[in-house]
């Protein structure tokens, strides 16, 4: 094998893009983030290692990469109207997450609540008229949140299927053309006084569990009436803050709702997948890059006097580790080509069962091989494993959360049992 | 919970006596007083308050000469039999603080080479129970045989490559060694314990006092977990030490390791039981679905099951490898190869359970799981930099070898 590009990818899936974009992207990382991400850790509450490299991730100064969404009448790329949105998000994810997957998510989060109102067949043009100058026309790094989580309830919020959104304590009330927010929401990513803009999922009717009554609403971070909260210290994830965020009688725009009754849940469901296929490239990311210090570290240390490659039971084990890699990414793609397959005669609506089902059920294998592939190779390290010079303890601590987040193992595995098995009460 | 930790992480409460009893109760006491009740300050605070939570275990309850003789001022656990009690030891440190457990383990390992009975090495102990039974911290550090580098052939231990080396000068020893790395410590140890080859390559164990400055130490690492440990790097150059602190006799290394193995062991086992009694409130105090206690819903449930089974299984086990130890005329000593070997099985099997535990809770408590407020995440740093410490190189392959040596009579891997 000459490079870790040659772990598997369907080719034929690969968008005309894919050269260019990760070319770009590889310099940009390899450049900015690899030789400083060792200092990151702390770094983490003020930032001033990972800011600048933001910018020259996301903003015009750089590459711009953060309007890649909107559409090129308003400033954008059009990739939220593109055959390969979901194939070419993979990779941003994968290229990014190889350096740094808090930077990875950060950045990628950004477009999740963008995506309710810049993907076809779904696109709000006077929404994205709004807000394509705060990311198309700025050297910044500008990041959106979206405001998910609440204290009390977990990933319920996540599993509107079941709850119908009745757990939901954030509300939003009309009041003549104006929404007006209040609740509590906890650890959103881009938080702790990052995101610019916050999407809030929240209820029009506090206890009901009529989807009509769900309701996604903008929300600018300067609004009055919202506050954030600090960002919380966590195992890893440096790059991506965390925080509370309390909305107390917050006014926006009655138009600022994504969609509208009923489409708003449709649309919420639909950014599940795109978190899903964000979080399966993280993770490919990162196990390329594992592979690429496993691949230096087992040809130039012994065992038995051998280079640790040449010990057949070693052996076996690395073998496993390249092996799962392989497989996690051709699993990648393929849940991405699921996503871009969401207009075509023979694919599935993004919110339907078939996609979201099936892509948690990928997302929890991948991250399940990840978590263990990470902590092998730790192993395979011995002595060295721990030690932060090596980066592979690094991306060990950073993906945990990736397994956890998003209604984390146990969602994924009821919604696969409910789509497999047509279980009728879980 | 309405039950205690001892009713459901059980274990052969006859292998521990009365007086192990009373010391066991007294490092509970400890940890509860001085770092589970105060965990959010002990988490602001760590550097200071994890000297002086060492000092208040070492000095003041007088662990630090736990297992020397008790004609040198020790407690006298340096038999056999007082190995379950050891073990029970440990894991009421690494409930509190895995740091704090490493660094006792390795203490308790370099007296098990040098003063357990039969092989009590009285010029030795001569030596370092004045130090270890006066009234000052000491850090004791151990550097194992670990991986090689290539186009660099070493002397084997098993398979490991031996990096010190250790030749007669004058009327003692000089030892050599660059860039190695200890378990533990090496940038604050007073005292190294080192596994060097003769000029036979033959494996033997010399103690270098931790002032000489013939050693070169590299920069505090930073790593997964254990960071208070302070570790680093350390070449020997030449370093001279007198002839009574080479240890040369047939499976010392072995005994090394085997009270590694079940010492560690004991601290991951009390890191887990601790996980266990933090994932325990969370998931009495969380709802799922609406208003269903996590613990009631039968998903989440089989997931705590994971948590509560492996550790208990572990506990188990290490306590039937301290049984094993504590027979040395049933079994064998702690260096013969025989109980080297189980020593290694169940050490590896202990690390990867309690792993487990830890990474099947994490998946209940999510993002709390994963920030420093819980203290879980610590946790699970810790185990796994014990983990991959205890592996050494290459992950599972040298215990893999060694059961297969001792169980199938291998003689050629």
């Amino acid at each position: 094998m000459k490079n870790f590009d040659e772990f598997s990818k369907p080719e034929e899936y690969i968008s005309p893009m894919d050269k260019h974009l990760r070319s770009a992207l590889r310099n940009w990382a390899e450049k900015e983030v690899m030789p400083l991400r060792r200092k990151y850790d702390e770094d983490w509450k003020e930032h001033h290692l990972i800011e600048p490299a933001f910018d020259k991730l996301m903003g015009n100064k750089g590459l711009g990469i953060q309007k890649a969404l909107f559409p090129p009448e308003l400033g954008g790329w059009g990739i939220g109207q593109s055959d390969y949105a979901f194939t070419v998000a993979c990779a941003l994810a994968e290229e990014v997450g190889r350096a740094d997957t808090g930077m990875a998510v950060a950045f990628m989060v950004t477009y999740w609540p963008l995506t309710t109102i810049l993907v076809d067949p779904h696109v709000n043009w006077r929404l994205a008229r709004e807000f394509a100058p705060m990311f198309c026309e700025t050297e910044k790094a500008v990041f959106a949140a979206n405001a998910m989580t609440e204290p009390q309830g977990g990933a319920d919020i996540e599993n509107l299927e079941i709850t119908g959104g009745k757990t939901i304590r954030t509300t939003a009330r009309l009041d003549g053309d104006e929404w007006v927010i209040n609740g509590h929401k906890l650890w959103p990513t881009n938080t702790g006084g990052v995101a610019k803009l916050f999407i809030v999922p929240c209820t029009t009717k506090p206890g009901s569990t009529d989807i009509n009554d769900f309701a996604l609403i903008f929300v600018p971070a300067d609004a009055k009436g919202v506050t954030q909260g600090g960002p919380y210290e966590k195992a890893g994830m440096a790059a991506d803050k965390n925080g509370d965020i309390w909305f107390e009688d917050v006014r926006v725009p009655s138009w600022y709702r994504a969609q509208g009754p009923g489409k708003d849940a449709e649309v919420f469901r639909e950014i599940i997948p795109w978190g899903l296929i964000g979080s399966m490239g993280f993770l490919c990311g990162a196990m390329l890059n594992l592979y690429e210090i496993l691949y230096d570290f087992v040809s130039t240390k012994t065992y038995k006097n051998k280079p640790l490659k040449e010990d057949d039971c070693v052996a076996g084990i690395i073998g496993r580790i390249a092996g799962d890699i392989d497989i996690c990414r051709i699993l990648a793609y393929e849940s991405a080509r699921m996503g871009d397959r969401r207009n075509k005669p023979y694919g599935y609506p993004l919110h339907s069962d078939e996609v979201v089902s099936k892509m948690r059920n990928l997302k929890d294998f991948v991250s399940d091989r990840a978590v263990d592939v990470f902590g092998k190779a730790m192993d395979v390290l011995g002595t060295y494993g721990a030690d932060r010079e090596y980066d592979i303890e690094k991306h060990w601590r950073d993906i945990k959360i990736i397994q956890l987040w998003m209604g984390g193992k146990q969602l994924c595995q009821m919604e696969a049992a409910r789509y497999f098995f047509n279980c009728k009460t879980l | 919970m309405n039950k205690t930790l001892d009713e459901l992480f059980v274990y052969p409460k006859e292998l521990v006596d009365e007086e192990s009893k009373r010391v066991i109760h007294l490092v509970r006491q400890w940890a509860d007083k001085e770092i589970i009740s105060k965990r959010q300050e002990y988490r602001e605070n760590y550097e200071k308050l994890f000297i002086e939570t060492r000092k208040s275990l070492n000095l003041t309850i007088g662990l630090q000469r736990l297992t020397l003789p008790e004609e040198s001022g020790g407690f006298g656990w340096n038999n056999p039999a007082s190995t379950p009690g050891i073990v029970s030891v440990l894991t009421e440190i690494g409930r509190a603080d895995a740091a704090i457990g490493v660094i006792s383990a390795v203490k308790c390992v370099v007296f098990a080479a040098t003063t357990l009975l039969p092989h009590l090495d009285k010029d030795v102990c001569d030596v370092l129970a004045p130090i270890y039974c006066a009234d000052e911290l000491k850090t004791p550090s151990l550097i194992l045989p670990g991986m090689g580098t290539v186009g660099e052939e070493t002397p084997l231990f098993l398979g490991r490559s031996i990096l010190a080396t250790v030749e007669p000068d004058g009327d003692g020893y000089a030892v050599n060694g660059k860039n190695m790395r200890p378990l533990n410590s090496g940038a604050v140890a007073d005292l190294f314990c080192v596994v060097c080859a003769d000029k036979l390559g033959r494996p033997c164990v010399a103690l270098v006092p931790g002032d000489d400055r013939n050693i070169v130490r590299g920069r505090t690492l930073l790593e997964t977990g254990l960071n208070a440990s302070a570790n680093c790097d350390v070449s020997f150059n030449n370093v001279r030490i007198p002839k009574s602190y080479l240890i040369s006799r047939d499976g010392v290394v072995e005994q090394i390791y085997t009270w590694l193995n079940l010492l560690l062991g004991g601290v991951s086992v009390g890191v887990g039981m601790n996980f266990f009694e933090i994932v325990t409130e969370w998931s009495e105090t969380r709802t799922i679905k609406g208003g269903t206690m996590m613990k009631e819903n039968p998903l989440c449930a089989s997931v705590l099951a994971d948590v509560a089974d492996e550790t208990f299984t572990a506990r188990l086990l290490l306590y039937n490898l301290a049984h094993i130890m504590s027979k040395p005329d049933d079994w064998g000593y702690s260096g013969s190869q025989r109980v080297y070997t189980f020593s290694q099985i169940i050490g590896s099997q202990v690390q990867q359970k309690i792993m487990r535990a830890i990474n099947r809770g994490l998946e209940l408590m999510g993002s709390a799981g994963y920030s420093r407020e819980w203290h879980v995440e610590k946790h699970w740093r810790d185990i796994k930099t014990i983990q991959s410490y205890l592996c050494g190189v290459g992950a599972e392959a040298p215990v893999k070898m060694d059961t297969a040596r001792f169980f199938f009579d291998c003689k050629e891997i």
